[in-house]
């Protein structure tokens, strides 16, 4: 199968799983109790939820958002100008468009989201080696038992506590903001403890197994020097399946950590998805919605491209040419 | 020691854990130009037997005593660095099934030619094309090409013909064979030991794990027969097929298809061969043994000579002759 047409009918998948999920994501919202025009009149005073407020403002607020509207024209509408990358303004951020929020918001958590998968691969994959090369040693087990505290710990925690000690005691970083690199620090650090912890059992257990392989002893009995038969043959084959973990792992952090963001006021996309749910804000939940699936896909699909330019088998299935025998 | 040997291994003893005695004072040689078998069943010890001598066993294994002589340094004492240099120059291995035992991501070429480079053997194109002509030595057509495949895109008998290319290509004067042919179809077999034997008759030494006394009459000179992890039996291949004398080399023999010519009916031998960890008092095969006789089987059997070049680690054979 040539990959031309691989990636086509992935593509094709891809649009058709993005229409499920804006369906499903725009019907479960609307089933949902209250809307934005209510919470506007709860907030602002003019009544309480079960109360009815002056007719004239009621029809007012309906009007503007479009209650008067069938619901499938409603969508119709939202997705006519979803696939121009149109989404419309925001409800709660009224003089910007969703695109415009996602375009500024998404390279703020993006960045952060690169920089922790990064340095968290950087943590992870000597940890994990480390480790296995040591198997069921007290090495292994401290540095399994560190990782699994990593792992345990919330970011939001660790981003706290990081502030506690980074800002406020020692005053060397910003507690929060988003100036300058200095400000990138802390989320990265915060955001990267937990991936790294995950990834480092997942390198430890997979170096294992790949240490296990008749290969590795067959490249040792070659006379293969210990640390060249590590990294060729057994590094290499075991950091293969660690994409498929880290791939989903960078698309999560991407589409915005909702907690870091808040605690260190960041401008990602985690805090105006959030804010965009408290104020049921619907152009900007359905718009974040379907760039957080459209980005998963997306990392799916690159994932799946790495992978088979990393394993030949994967690359060349289907393409296998035998000896002619 | 014999000074004729290739390798001489005296009283190998390899432990797995604490107790458990995978290999129990194994001895033999291997001359250049001949082929021996080690034969037995699985568990027997005849691959872990290899591996000690290679230096290959996994962490939870020890080797406890013992010498393994070769080109007059002993294996065993020489310390990994050493053994490093002889492993896959001197001594090469091949394995079982070559799906395993090579590496699904490197290319054929990478893998034939990375020992020429380790072992300081040549530079890389050099060692290219070392690799080329070992590859078109074992039968593999148009190993220009070839040579930038992976191993997955070789059928069974190719693959199994690139294991050993890739044995050979650094000339060694020693190959070990675990179980080669067994992992094959039969079409494959005959080619894969025609091999083998090629290389013998140019020389090389050759040791052949097998638990297929079919395979091992097909060009070895001298069998030792393993059982529980010690040598039950040791005579020239043939003087074993024509005139087995232990009762488990009977029993072997009565067991497999086709030996040697003869119509034999298959009679497998009953019951299973024992966990190491409660090997039975004295001679190990007593509980399985049709001619057994207590309490002496339950002594410890000497190997007592019983020929020339013949040996047998049970006391019936001197009431036999």
């Amino acid at each position: 199968m040539g990959l031309a047409v691989y990636i086509g009918k992935r593509l094709v998948r891809l649009v058709l799983s993005l229409i499920a999920v804006s369906i499903l994501t725009f019907t479960l919202l609307q089933l949902a109790p209250g809307n934005f025009a209510d919470l506007q009149r709860v907030n602002s005073g003019a009544t309480n939820f079960g109360g009815v407020g002056t007719e004239s403002m009621v029809g007012e607020l309906e009007t503007r958002y479009g209650a008067d509207v069938p619901v499938w024209k409603q969508y119709l509408i939202f997705m006519k100008g979803a696939v121009v990358w149109d989404f419309g303004p925001s409800y709660k951020y009224a003089s910007r468009n969703v695109q415009d929020i996602i375009a500024e918001a998404f390279p703020v958590s993006a960045t952060l989201a690169l920089l922790a998968v990064l340095l968290a691969l950087l943590i992870a994959v000597p940890v994990g080696v480390f480790a296995a090369l040591r198997q069921n040693s007290k090495t292994d087990h401290g540095t399994m038992f560190v990782v699994t505290l990593g792992h345990a710990l919330p970011s939001y925690l660790s981003a706290a506590f990081m502030i506690l000690l980074f800002s406020a005691t020692l005053k060397l970083l910003p507690s929060g903001g988003w100036n300058g690199p200095k400000d990138l620090i802390l989320p990265v650090l915060a955001l990267s403890l937990g991936p790294a912890a995950v990834l480092a059992r997942y390198v430890r257990s997979s170096m294992l197994e790949t240490l296990r392989e008749e290969y590795v002893t067959a490249a040792i009995a070659k006379g293969g020097p210990r640390r060249t038969v590590i990294v060729r043959h057994a590094l290499r084959n075991s950091l293969i399946p660690l994409v498929t973990v880290a791939g989903p792992l960078l698309a999560a952090l991407m589409t915005g950590t909702v907690f870091v963001e808040a605690l260190l006021r960041i401008p990602g996309l985690g805090l105006y998805f959030a804010n965009a749910a408290a104020s049921r804000d619907m152009p900007l939940l359905m718009g974040t919605a379907l760039f957080f699936a459209l980005i998963l896909m997306v990392t799916n699909l690159a994932v799946d491209l790495i992978y088979r330019f990393l394993d030949p088998r994967i690359r060349t299935v289907g393409g296998v040419s035998d000896d002619g025998h | 020691m014999n000074d004729e040997a290739l390798l001489s291994v005296r009283d190998l003893r390899t432990t797995f854990g604490s107790s458990l005695t995978a290999v129990d004072g194994v001895s033999f040689d291997v001359r250049r130009g001949q082929a021996l078998a080690i034969v037995g069943e699985s568990g027997s010890g005849k691959s872990v037997t290899m591996r000690s001598v290679m230096g290959i066993l996994p962490r939870t294994a020890r080797i406890t005593g013992g010498q393994a002589y070769f080109g007059g340094r002993d294996l065993l004492a020489i310390g990994d660095k050493e053994l490093r240099k002889i492993r896959g120059r001197e001594i090469a291995m091949v394995f079982q099934s070559a799906m395993e035992a090579m590496n699904p991501t490197l290319t054929l070429e990478r893998q034939l030619t990375e020992h020429l480079i380790w072992h300081g053997l040549c530079n890389k194109a050099e060692a290219r094309k070392r690799a080329v002509r070992a590859l078109g030595d074992v039968g593999i057509p148009d190993p220009e090409k070839r040579i930038r495949t992976y191993p997955f895109q070789l059928s069974g008998g190719m693959r199994q013909r690139a294991m050993i290319a890739m044995a050979m290509v650094t000339e060694p004067d020693l190959l070990i064979a675990d179980e080669p042919t067994t992992a094959v179809d039969v079409t494959v077999q005959r080619q894969i030991l025609d091999l083998l034997k090629g290389l013998k008759d140019r020389g090389t030494g050759v040791i052949m794990i097998t638990h297929d006394l079919g395979v091992a009459r097909y060009f070895c000179d001298d069998a030792v027969v393993m059982y529980a992890g010690r040598v039950v039996e040791r005579a020239p291949m043939a003087s074993l097929l024509d005139d087995p004398r232990h009762p488990y080399t009977v029993g072997l023999l009565g067991s497999s298809v086709e030996v040697g010519g003869r119509e034999l009916a298959l009679r497998p031998i009953p019951g299973s061969p024992p966990d190491l960890s409660r090997r039975p008092v004295g001679c190990a095969f007593h509980p399985r043994c049709p001619r057994a006789e207590l309490p002496r089987c339950q002594t410890e059997q000497e190997i007592l000579t019983i020929g020339p070049d013949r040996d047998a680690a049970c006391w019936k054979v001197t009431v036999d002759a």
